[in-house]
């Protein structure tokens, strides 16, 4: 069984916090989609507003993964705004590397996601799922997650920079 | 046509801002699911750390319908995400103008102004939600470039509420 240990990222993680994004992408099949770059990261999340926080999972360094790494988990959060309830804890990305798996780590990760979102008086938490993700919605249906879109018909919406940029630039 | 000015909410507003997302609610047949008070979207919102934004639609007194002594009619939401792969984006909450104030633009200057301050914060895309029944919405924002994420990749909203945080807090 893995001994690990979760933590709030420092500064220093920023360059295993990337990794462990590319990760994910490459197991979506979207690894050239991540632009944002170690720089980002570290204004981003540890400037005077941090506009993201991070949970670490990390092994002790005889337990590293076969190519050397022991930041082997992470999940990605920030706290959203319900005009009828107020703030939310939204989890953006969750990842455990394939080898560490099946220990536990993401129920504790989960957990301790839980614990800051009833401390912070975070009335619900929130997150999206691709609907083809069928492992994944069974892990969050076991926990008692309920499915939004389908519930309540609710559908994400992009209007992207380019669409942005030409919206500003438009007469009255 | 209505003169109507458009400018960042202020803690003298927040009584306006709760009237307009009950009357949104309203709207959406939810109105005594808004349990939000004054004194949260006070301090949630012009504390040290604001959990959300808001821009605010006034009309001057001589413009005022005879429906309405209200000076504050309509509002847009908003706060900042942070997606793993490109960074910093601006996530659109609640959006409404007032019935009799509607035809007059108001509902595409304060789109215009959230897509600048999208472009000047640095964000690479708009988020929102809208719900599959809301035609004219849907096409409104289709109008100016929003796509929708739910049917291109198959994103469905997920929630894990208060009850279910609770339980995972407390598991051993």
């Amino acid at each position: 069984m893995a001994n690990f240990i979760l933590r709030k990222a420092e500064p220093k993680d920023v360059s295993d916090i990337l990794r462990l994004i590319k990760e994910l992408a490459k197991f979506e099949e979207m690894e050239d989609q991540v632009i944002l770059t170690e720089k980002d990261l570290l204004e981003d999340g540890f400037g005077d507003h941090p506009f993201y926080h991070c949970i670490l999972a990390e092994v002790p360094k005889q337990q590293q993964s076969a190519d050397g790494h022991v930041i082997i988990g992470f999940a990605m959060y920030y706290f959203t705004y319900d005009p009828w309830i107020g703030k939310l804890l939204y989890l953006e990305d969750f990842y455990v590397m394939k080898e560490f798996r099946g220990f536990g780590i993401g129920s504790e990760i989960l957990k301790k996601l839980s614990q800051t979102a009833v401390r912070t008086r975070c009335s619900s938490m929130h997150f999206i799922v691709a609907e083809w993700n069928k492992s994944s919605i069974e892990f969050y249906k076991r926990r008692g997650a309920s499915d939004l879109s389908l519930e309540e018909g609710w559908r994400l919406f992009k209007i992207d920079k380019q669409n942005l940029t030409a919206n500003t630039n438009k007469k009255r | 046509m209505a003169n109507f000015n458009l400018r960042k909410a202020e803690p003298k507003d927040v009584p306006d801002i709760l009237r307009l997302i009950k009357e949104l609610a309203k709207y959406e047949e939810m109105e005594d699911q808004v349990k939000l008070t004054e004194k949260d979207l006070l301090e949630d919102g012009f504390g040290n750390h604001p959990f959300y934004h808001c821009v605010i639609a006034d009309v001057p007194a001589e413009h005022r319908c005879s429906l309405t002594d209200y000076s504050v009619i309509g509002f847009a939401m908003y706060y900042f995400t942070y997606d793993p792969w490109i960074g910093k984006l601006l996530y659109l909450e609640d959006f409404y103008v007032m019935k009799e104030y509607r035809g007059f633009g108001i509902g595409s200057e304060i789109l215009k102004t959230l897509s600048d301050t999208a472009v000047k914060n640095r964000c690479s895309s708009m988020h929102f939600i809208v719900a599959e029944s809301n035609k004219a919405s849907i096409d409104f924002y289709k109008r100016r470039g929003a796509s929708d994420l739910s049917l291109q990749e198959g994103w469905r909203l997920f929630r894990i509420d208060k009850e279910n945080l609770l339980k995972m807090s407390a598991e051993e």
